[in-house]
């Protein structure tokens, strides 16, 4: 009985590997950059952004008969990766997805996913063109794009005016640019009893939460710095620290949640302030709300303000055959008339250089996202490469349980995530 | 008059008394001796196929199933497990050299690691011993009673028919620091609150799960109960056995099988927790403290694009977890096959 | 059995009852609101708080008809298939003695154990790209197509019948197929009714793996609308919380309809005087 079994074990296994072996290939070749056809796109399901990408397509599709683009909406949020990194696997990617996190990008590039948008003859030319020096930091190490830089929902400080004067506090200017300031007005608000918490970023452990609450704050006070310049951590300095016991200290007096929130906390009350981009303008539309960038140590003016970018890119797929018309679509759809239809249908910030004075019109008619069309300037991004993620895991590891629950030394917790994170954009 | 069945070289005579005689007289006897059949050959030992090969027959759609479906993706995992490897777009030419143990190290060498594993340990430990014991308990209770059967049933069974993912708002509203049990338990709630907790992070969710799947166990309980004879009970009664000691006597006897079944299956899925971690704890709790191992695999190997450290730890998982079932089986199981 | 332990025994499943329901009457109750109340007061329903406009909100969103068809067809699938090959398997291997048997036991306990998240992608790759299955019922079908937990407990349901049954009608020559419709089967409804019911709850709850399969967003099963409902557009909704909760109480009500109606197979057959008899 016993040989039998292995016997047939065996046989299964040696079934399986054969099933291994034929496991299909055969990916674009090179004439697929200039081949013209229908080609698929998708966008996410926001409301609005399936609003302007049905749009698009429409408005093309009407004018190139030839080169229909079929569009679909995909999931976004924590399962958008999965997706597009299964289906590069699988080989059944779609020509452009409007919705590629720039974190993934160095994965999906690794994998040979992505297309190099440089190779276009007018590639990199029309990127610059258009992001001016925004682009430089969505290039890989060698310079290329594998991405093109889309929009950006500028991290600032959402704050609830009536809350605010209901506790006593100016709801005009409110005292929210030091950290000083920032802790005592969230004092004021918590005592008064308006809110539970005075701001209450998710303190759950999932790799992107840091881009809310650490992020945008590092950005500001170092002027412009992200996680990783050069290969190595930069956080573990003096700016860090501060950052991190800022946040510290909002935990430890009770101002910040520690628990998850089910729902949106600002949205809700719960929370008198929140952190987060102008896409939230249209969950707060029951909410009087003023917005202000994200604070300093000792203060810094507006006009100098870095903070976090939360960009949403467009990638171009390997398993596209008709790489020339989702050149050309993508030229299309991030033209100044597409991005001026995208700001005005969705309220996020195209990539774009000049921005506030290309449509001026647009924030002059719409003053309360002037403030977000100035800060889009002004952001950093995820550090780039194919272990993008396992670095932003292993700072929430350390976030997690040094700052949102206290356990453990500050300093050293950010010293131990920045020399993993050294290990990791090493093996790049 | 008798006919010989249409199957194949269907052996005249059961298996059974012949079984029964082989073990206790321990002489092997061939093929069909034990019961006159009319005009069967005798064959070999066992037969090419076994006594009933209608029975790889009937297994057959399953196995090809099995192979199709499980056998590929399971062995590539294995194959993954040892390779410096990432998944590619087709065509795509990379290099995955074979490294041996080395992911295995990598991956066992990770505190986060060693931890989920702990974590799943204490979750075991909650969750099984709870679920034989209340399931059964129940069952036995639920098969009892007179009145209002089908609404208890179903009462108990509703948490197992929704969706985790809908579920958790609720637990998750209800658990939360201001919310509806801590306002019940007064001073009595922990702090910090349940699911933030380093200690209670994991029992929480044990009782979560043992609380969500129980309706599962209690419906194989009940099945089970159905064939437990009702002399046997009526024989204790008259021997003057009370309820207690007749639950002990007959009941648990005679519903091994499926409490081996129970232990089986709710280890397994104890081990390859996923969904409740990810959902509750959003990510492995404080301090890692409600990570598991699938929840690990899935953060390394899904997010972070490490297939290979993934598969390493979940080829140890699939061991530890086979080792646990047979342990499980060669105690509580007695007899089975 | 005395009235004082019958009362007992009352009294235990009522509390055990009420607690078991009662998130669940909480999902009811809060998928019926206008605002989210979590007041302990706010477990009573108000009259001032009562509203249905939570379902169309996740209606118009996410076409709670169509999930649920397509979680239908889904679901179906794999119980035929479980129903008829599960049995088969089942039935072998309690039964039969044949070559191979203990392998197949096996099998199916492995099958279990491995964790799905190890092999989602080298499935995806079979099905979605050799087999070429994408947005399609059959390869959603596909990996779940025979619940392999079903075919464990079959073949534990079938075990516990008496062996002298199969043996009187062996002597008098029935084949094994006959065995199995005629005879075999009709004893083990109570297992049949808990092995539909068991299987019913895997592909109708799965989310992972219909997402991934279907991109088309007219063939997902309502469990991956509602999941990326929650995580993606519940925000923009008056009520996330009101909402997200109808699209549970819409997604559970079939199931929960499907067990009150078929909760009372569960009676016994006594198995004990068809032995006597």
């Amino acid at each position: 009985m016993q040989r039998r079994t292995a016997l047939i074990g065996a046989t299964v296994l040696l079934a399986g590997l054969g099933l291994t072996a034929c496991s299909g290939g055969g990916g674009g070749g090179g004439d697929a950059l200039t081949a013209k056809g229908p080609i698929t796109i998708w966008y996410s399901n926001n409301e609005s952004e399936v609003a302007w990408g049905k749009a698009t397509v429409e408005a093309w599709n009407a004018d190139h008969p030839d080169e229909q683009v079929k569009g679909q909406e995909i999931p976004a949020g924590k399962s958008s990766e999965e997706v597009i990194g299964a289906a590069i696997t699988a080989g059944n990617a779609p020509c452009l997805v409007y919705n590629t996190a720039p974190s993934a990008v160095g994965q999906f590039q690794k994998q040979g996913g992505l297309v190099d948008l440089s190779s276009f003859s007018d590639g990199a030319e029309y990127i610059e063109d258009r992001s001016g020096d925004l682009a430089e930091q969505y290039q890989d190490a060698d310079g290329k794009y594998y991405q093109l830089p889309w929009k950006s929902n500028p991290v600032m400080i959402f704050y609830n005016k009536d809350l605010f004067t209901k506790a006593g506090l100016d709801a005009e200017s409110p005292a929210l640019s030091t950290y000083d300031d920032f802790l005592a007005t969230s004092k004021t608000l918590v005592d008064a009893g308006v809110s539970d918490y005075a701001i209450h970023p998710a303190p759950t452990s999932e790799f992107f939460q840091s881009q809310f609450d650490f992020m945008p704050l590092y950005a500001a006070e170092t002027g412009g710095t992200g996680l990783v310049e050069d290969g190595k951590a930069t956080f573990a300095d003096g700016a860090g620290e501060d950052v991190a016991t800022f946040w510290r200290d909002l935990y430890d007096q009770g101002l910040a949640g520690q628990e998850q929130y089910t729902g949106d906390s600002f949205a809700d009350g719960e929370a008198a302030m929140s952190i987060v981009g102008p896409w939230a303008v249209n969950v707060y539309k029951d909410v009087n709300w003023g917005a202000v960038p994200v604070p300093t140590k000792d203060g810094t003016s507006p006009e100098d303000t870095y903070t976090f970018s939360d960009a949403k890119n467009v990638g171009m797929y390997t398993a596209c055959e008709n790489q020339g018309t989702a050149w050309d679509f993508l030229k299309y759809s991030t033209s100044e008339d597409s991005d001026r239809a995208l700001l005005e249908t969705t309220g996020q910030m195209p990539i774009r250089t000049d921005l506030a004075t290309t449509y001026a019109d647009y924030f002059d008619a719409n003053p309360s996202y002037a403030l977000f069309g100035d800060q889009a300037a002004r952001t950093i991004e995820v550090p780039s490469g194919p272990n993008t993620v396992a670095e932003l895991q292993a700072f929430r590891d350390a976030w997690s349980s040094s700052v949102i629950f206290g356990k453990g030394d500050v300093d050293s917790s950010l010293k131990d995530a920045a020399s993993k994170i050294d290990e990791l954009a090493a093996q790049d | 008059m008798s006919t010989l069945s249409a199957g194949p070289a269907t052996p005249a005579a059961g298996g059974g008394p012949e079984e029964a005689h082989r073990a206790s007289s321990g002489r092997p006897r061939p093929g069909t001796a034990g019961s006159p059949g009319p005009g069967r050959q005798p064959r070999g030992r066992r037969g090419l196929l076994g006594k009933n090969p209608l029975g790889l027959l009937f297994s057959a759609p399953y196995l090809v199933f099995v192979l199709a479906v499980f056998a590929y993706p399971l062995v590539y995992a294995v194959y993954i497990a040892f390779h410096d490897y990432f998944f590619t777009a087709p065509g795509a030419v990379v290099d995955r050299p074979f490294v041996g143990l080395e992911n295995f190290v990598t991956a066992f060498t990770d505190p986060a690691v060693i931890r989920s594993f702990g974590n799943v340990g204490v979750f075991l430990v909650i969750n099984v011993p709870l679920t034989v014991v209340l399931s059964m308990v129940l069952a036995t209770a639920l098969d009892k009673v007179a009145h209002f059967r089908g609404f208890l049933r179903v009462a108990f069974y509703v948490p197992y028919l929704t969706a985790s993912v809908a579920v958790v708002a609720v637990w998750l509203f209800l658990f939360n620091g201001s919310g509806l049990v801590n306002q019940v338990l007064g001073p009595l709630a922990p702090t910090p609150s349940w699911l933030i907790n380093s200690a209670w992070a994991m029992p929480s969710i044990a009782l979560f799960v043992t609380w969500k799947q129980l309706g599962f166990y209690i419906l194989l309980y009940l099945a089970a109960l159905q064939n437990v004879p009702k002399e046997l009970y009526e024989a204790a009664s008259s021997d003057g056995a009370g309820p207690i000691r007749s639950f002990f006597a007959v009941t648990v006897p005679g519903v091994r099988p499926a409490t081996v079944l129970v232990l089986l299956v709710s280890t397994v899925t104890g081990a390859n927790l996923f969904t409740e971690p990810y959902l509750l704890t959003g990510g492995g709790g404080p301090n890692g403290a409600s990570t598991s191992p699938v929840l690990l695999m899935y953060q390394k190997g899904i997010e972070q694009g490490n297939p290979d450290q993934a598969a390493a730890i979940g080829v140890v998982l699939v061991i530890l977890v086979l080792v646990i079932a047979l342990l499980q089986n060669r105690f509580a199981g007695g007899k089975e096959s | 059995m005395s009235k004082a332990q019958t009362t007992l025994r009352g009294v235990v499943l009522a509390l055990g009852a009420l607690a078991f329901l009662f998130p669940f009457y909480y999902m009811v109750i809060g998928s019926l609101q206008t605002r989210p109340d979590p007041t302990v007061a706010g477990a009573f329903p108000h009259p001032s708080n009562i509203t249905v406009e939570n379902y169309a909100a996740i209606d118009s969103r996410i076409g709670l008809l169509t999930g649920l068809a397509n979680s239908g067809i889904f679901t179906v699938g794999v119980l035929a298939c479980t129903l008829v090959f599960g049995v088969l398997v089942g039935y072998a291997l309690a039964v039969l003695q044949w070559r191979g048997r203990g392998v197949t036991f096996a099998l199916a306990l492995l099958v279990q154990v491995v964790p799905f998240q190890l092999l989602i992608i080298p499935l995806y790759v079979l099905i979605a790209r050799n087999y070429g299955l994408s947005d399609n019922y059959l390869g959603m079908i596909l990996p779940f197509a025979i619940n392999s937990t079903a075919v464990i407990v079959f073949r534990q349901y079938f075990l516990q019948l008496p062996k002298e049954l199969f043996e009187a009608a062996r002597i008098d020559g029935t084949g094994e197929f006959r065995l199995l419709w005629d005879i075999a089967l009709p004893l083990v409804r109570p297992a049949l009714v808990t092995a539909l019911l068991l299987t019913f709850i895997g592909p109708w709850n799965e989310f992972l793996w219909p997402f991934l399969i279907t991109k088309e967003a007219s063939m997902q099963p309502l469990a991956v609308s509602l999941a990326n409902y929650i995580s993606n557009v519940a925000a923009t909704a008056a009520n996330p919380f009101g909402a997200t909760l109808a699209g549970a109480v819409v997604l559970a009500a079939p199931v929960v309809l499907l067990f009150i109606v078929f909760q009372r197979y569960f009676i016994s057959t006594d198995v004990g005087s068809s032995v006597k008899g």
